[in-house]
């Protein structure tokens, strides 16, 4: 069953394509990070999961809904931190409770108020004099208390220090495991990802380049690095590197292929090497290593 | 809900609202103060008679405070929704993205016109002292099309301020520009009498143009 079903996007900024034909889904109860360089279209797909864009072609559904036409039932459904942990700022937290709460019949504000007792703000202190850190718990307290099935979380690590960030990440992964939470997040500090989520979608201009469960990818995406013995040699590793970077002698290349199979291509081409070595990656290095440095 | 969305919106008009009540006592009490030191030194008579025939306005100073109350307002409820596109999070709440606009728009036209008939009823209670009746009607019919501009200028600037384009702003700013002076053009006696209503029917119909902004910003203009 999936939480998030979009079908054949399409969309173009004026001339500029986005990307075309895009599909993909999200499981109920996983947690998938979207993952992508600025520009690829990762804010165009939140936008578009929230309603707030119609794309050329193509519909996202969430819950069976389309989401331009979204019913207030499955909005409750949804909880959605906005990038920069958007709020209403002209509130303090007992106000901007107060007011959520009116909205959602589950309403359960014991995990707000715990965040808010960590929070070293004075009751009538408004959000907007608050740091950002202190922001994104307010945020983050907020979806919890509302209890949502699906959480749609615009690049939560924004301004957010490393306590912060580890705090929000530890908290929801707890949430959204202990109560079969779907999430769907997007972070340009790809560290975080690694600790939060289930499932990884890669993006790249007018394309997905991966989408699987974070394990399958880390396994089965390798980073190799060889010693050239002849450094001026020109050579042609397009069939079993996804992107390769050559520096003199030093050759780093990606591939979904294994050792032994990369071997064999490298002696089939008569490209002779030294220093053979499988390198352990992080999630940034293999998103790196798929999308490149630039 | 509906309980939720006013206790928002009050909080971000509520200091706007005091100080619009505040300004208006103020320029009330300078009217009245104003009169009846001309009435002690001019004489009630003569008085009437520069007001009903030499069109002389003793309440001019209230021409412009609807105006500026109707975009004080206009700004304080909802330039916030406009920071950081803030309106997200108002269009995500379990309501319909109209609803929650019509509730929002509605709330802020009747405290800006409850705030209008307070200041109506003051002054037409002051003015019962000074004036007889024929005059505090003509008064009355002359601030009218000043309180319908007040209006007229929150359904604006909501408009403005919710539009996602910066050209079409600039392009709407014209326009309200140019229509909201027609309210404040002229200040004879009653001279507006002829053309309140058609003013008050497009004063009503500009109160759903903001749907059309915030129909604009979901389909994700920009």
């Amino acid at each position: 069953m999936y939480a998030i079903e979009c079908k054949n996007l399409t969309h173009y900024y004026g001339r500029k394509l986005v990307y075309e034909n895009l599909s993909f889904n999200v499981e109920e109860g996983k947690i998938l990070g979207l993952l992508g360089k600025n520009g690829t279209g990762k804010s165009t797909t939140i936008n578009i999961l929230n309603g707030f864009l119609q794309p050329n072609s193509g519909e996202c559904l969430i819950y069976g809904e389309n989401t331009q036409l979204l019913t207030p039932e499955t909005k409750r459904r949804i909880g959605f931190l906005i990038e920069g942990h958007v709020q209403y700022s002209f509130m303090n937290i007992h106000q901007i409770e107060k007011f959520y709460s009116g909205f959602y019949p589950n309403w359960n504000s014991a995990p707000y108020w715990e965040l808010m007792s960590k929070l070293k703000v004075t009751p009538k202190q408004k959000i907007s004099t608050m740091s950002c850190g202190q922001r994104s718990q307010v945020a983050l307290g907020l979806i919890l208390a509302q209890d949502p099935d699906l959480l749609i979380l615009d690049d939560f690590s924004m301004g957010l220090d490393p306590g912060y960030r580890r705090l929000f990440i530890d908290y929801m992964r707890e949430y959204a495991k202990a109560e079969h939470k779907t999430v769907f997040v997007t972070s340009h500090i790809i560290q975080d990802m690694e600790r939060l989520i289930d499932d990884v979608m890669i993006m790249d201009y007018n394309k997905i380049l991966a989408q699987q469960p974070i394990g399958q990818f880390m396994s089965g995406f390798r980073q190799f690095n060889i010693t050239l013995t002849s450094p001026d040699e020109e050579i042609d590793m397009d069939g079993i590197a996804v992107n390769i970077d050559k520096v003199k002698d030093k050759i780093e290349f990606y591939t979904y292929s294994k050792e032994d199979e990369v071997k064999g291509y490298l002696n089939a081409k008569g490209i002779t090497y030294t220093a053979f070595e499988e390198k352990k990656m992080s999630l940034e290095d293999a998103f790196i290593g798929l999308t490149r440095k630039y | 809900m509906l309980k939720s969305l006013i206790y928002k919106e009050w909080i971000k008009i509520r200091l706007v609202v005091w100080i619009a009540l505040g300004l208006s006592l103020v320029a009330l009490i300078n009217i009245f103060l104003k009169v009846r030191h001309d009435i002690l030194f001019v004489d009630a008579a003569n008085y009437w008679y520069s007001f009903l025939f030499r069109g002389v306005v003793f309440f001019s100073i209230l021409k412009f405070l609807p105006f500026i109350i109707g975009l004080a307002i206009a700004i304080a409820q909802y330039f916030p929704e406009t920071v950081n596109k803030r309106i997200k999070l108002t269009f995500h709440l379990p309501v319909s993205e109209n609803g929650v606009l019509i509730w929002m728009h509605t709330f802020g036209a009747l405290v800006i016109l409850t705030v209008f008939l307070v200041v109506l009823v003051l002054f037409t209670a002051g003015s019962a002292i000074f004036f007889p009746s024929n005059i505090i009607r003509a008064s009355l019919l002359t601030m009218m099309p000043w309180f319908l501009g007040g209006m007229a200028t929150y359904f604006l600037v909501a408009l403005i301020l919710l539009e996602p384009m910066w050209i079409y702003r600039g392009l709407y700013t014209a326009v309200a520009a140019g229509f909201v002076t027609v309210f404040y053009t002229g200040a004879s006696i009653g001279a507006f009498r002829p053309v309140l209503m058609p003013l008050a029917l497009i004063t009503l119909l500009l109160s759903f143009v903001v749907l059309f902004s915030g129909y604009r910003f979901r389909k994700g203009e920009m």
